[in-house]
């Protein structure tokens, strides 16, 4: 054979013949993934149950997945330039009455069944500190894939989820004792108005 | 009351309570590693080599067995670690960290795991 072959590519294979046997290998190789993917899927060999925790490289790729898929989708978001306290406050009820129950807040622990699930809806006390404000807009608007937390968007408006991420910059800076204190003040203003 | 001994004084060492002396205490380290993920510790605390657990709301846990003080306001003894785990709001009313829910096994586990640590 004649076939001249790139200079780089000859810097690690030096005959033609060579770079056949490589590439030979290399489908060998992604046949290889693929019959050992489908036994994994369909000789069950994948644990889908919640009672035992993710296996760490599963963990690891999971998350990491999640945080730049929310990075990258995100990126086009403009959020307001600020919140009003009326819309952290709006931002609190909506917290209270849907978000706690898995997420807990300052004190307060979240349901007991909520830490069953596996990945475990986290605390997000720094959230704020992790997230961007758009990236929250994103989580929370958008859900998460395979942990249960849902799309809230389809239930809430633009705005109601904007609220809930100024609520969400507010909890860094929120003691158990504020959370109690804000939950009276919507106890006694009537109650918490949010759709369910 | 446990006694607080070391093994290699001379050796720089920071002073850990001894294997056998958790083996009376009781706790399963790898049952106390589960329920460190099952309950999230990892969303407030920074954890050496639990995925995620990188919270910034209350102290690391990596080095827990070589802190004085849990919470500022109780000896770092077995006892006082369990009581903590399981009723902190008990301990410390109003501070960030709630009552989960721990068993006594289980905060006896998750105590294991703790000082197991390094």
């Amino acid at each position: 054979m004649s076939v001249q072959m790139p200079r780089w590519i000859m810097r690690f294979l030096t005959s033609p013949r060579e770079l056949l046997i490589f590439l030979a290998g290399g489908v060998c190789a992604f046949g290889a993934m693929g019959i050992g993917a489908v036994v994994v899927i369909e000789g069950g060999i994948f644990n889908a149950t919640a009672s035992t925790p993710h296996l760490a490289v599963v963990a690891v790729a999971a998350h990491t997945a999640f945080i730049r898929s929310v990075e990258v989708r995100a990126a086009g978001v403009k959020p307001p330039a600020r919140f009003a306290p009326a819309e952290v406050a709006a931002g609190f009820r909506d917290y209270d009455a849907s978000c706690a129950v898995c997420h807990g807040a300052p004190g307060i622990a979240q349901a007991r069944w909520a830490s069953a699930m596996t990945p475990p809806p986290p605390y997000l006390e720094d959230a704020a500190r992790r997230w961007r404000p758009r990236e929250l807009y994103w989580i929370v608007g958008q859900g998460v894939k395979m942990t249960a937390m849902p799309a809230w968007a389809e239930v809430r408006s633009d705005g109601q989820v904007w609220n809930l991420v100024g609520f969400l910059e507010a909890l860094p800076y929120l003691t158990a004792a504020d959370y109690q204190h804000l939950r009276a003040e919507a106890r006694s203003a009537g109650g918490a108005k949010t759709n369910h | 009351m446990l006694a607080i001994v070391c093994a290699t004084p001379l050796s720089g060492c920071v002073r850990r309570p001894a294997a056998h002396t958790w083996a009376k205490f009781g706790g399963n380290p790898g049952q106390g590693a589960l329920l460190v993920g099952r309950f999230s510790c990892g969303a407030c605390h920074e954890i050496a080599g639990v995925e995620g657990a990188i919270g910034q709301v209350g102290p690391p846990l990596s080095t827990f067995g070589e802190r004085t003080m849990i919470a500022g306001v109780l000896p770092n003894t077995p006892e006082n670690l369990v009581r903590w785990l399981r009723h902190p709001q008990s301990v410390v009313p109003g501070n960030a960290m709630p009552d989960v829910g721990l068993t006594d096994a289980q905060a006896r586990d998750v105590a294991a795991w703790l000082y197991r640590k390094h």
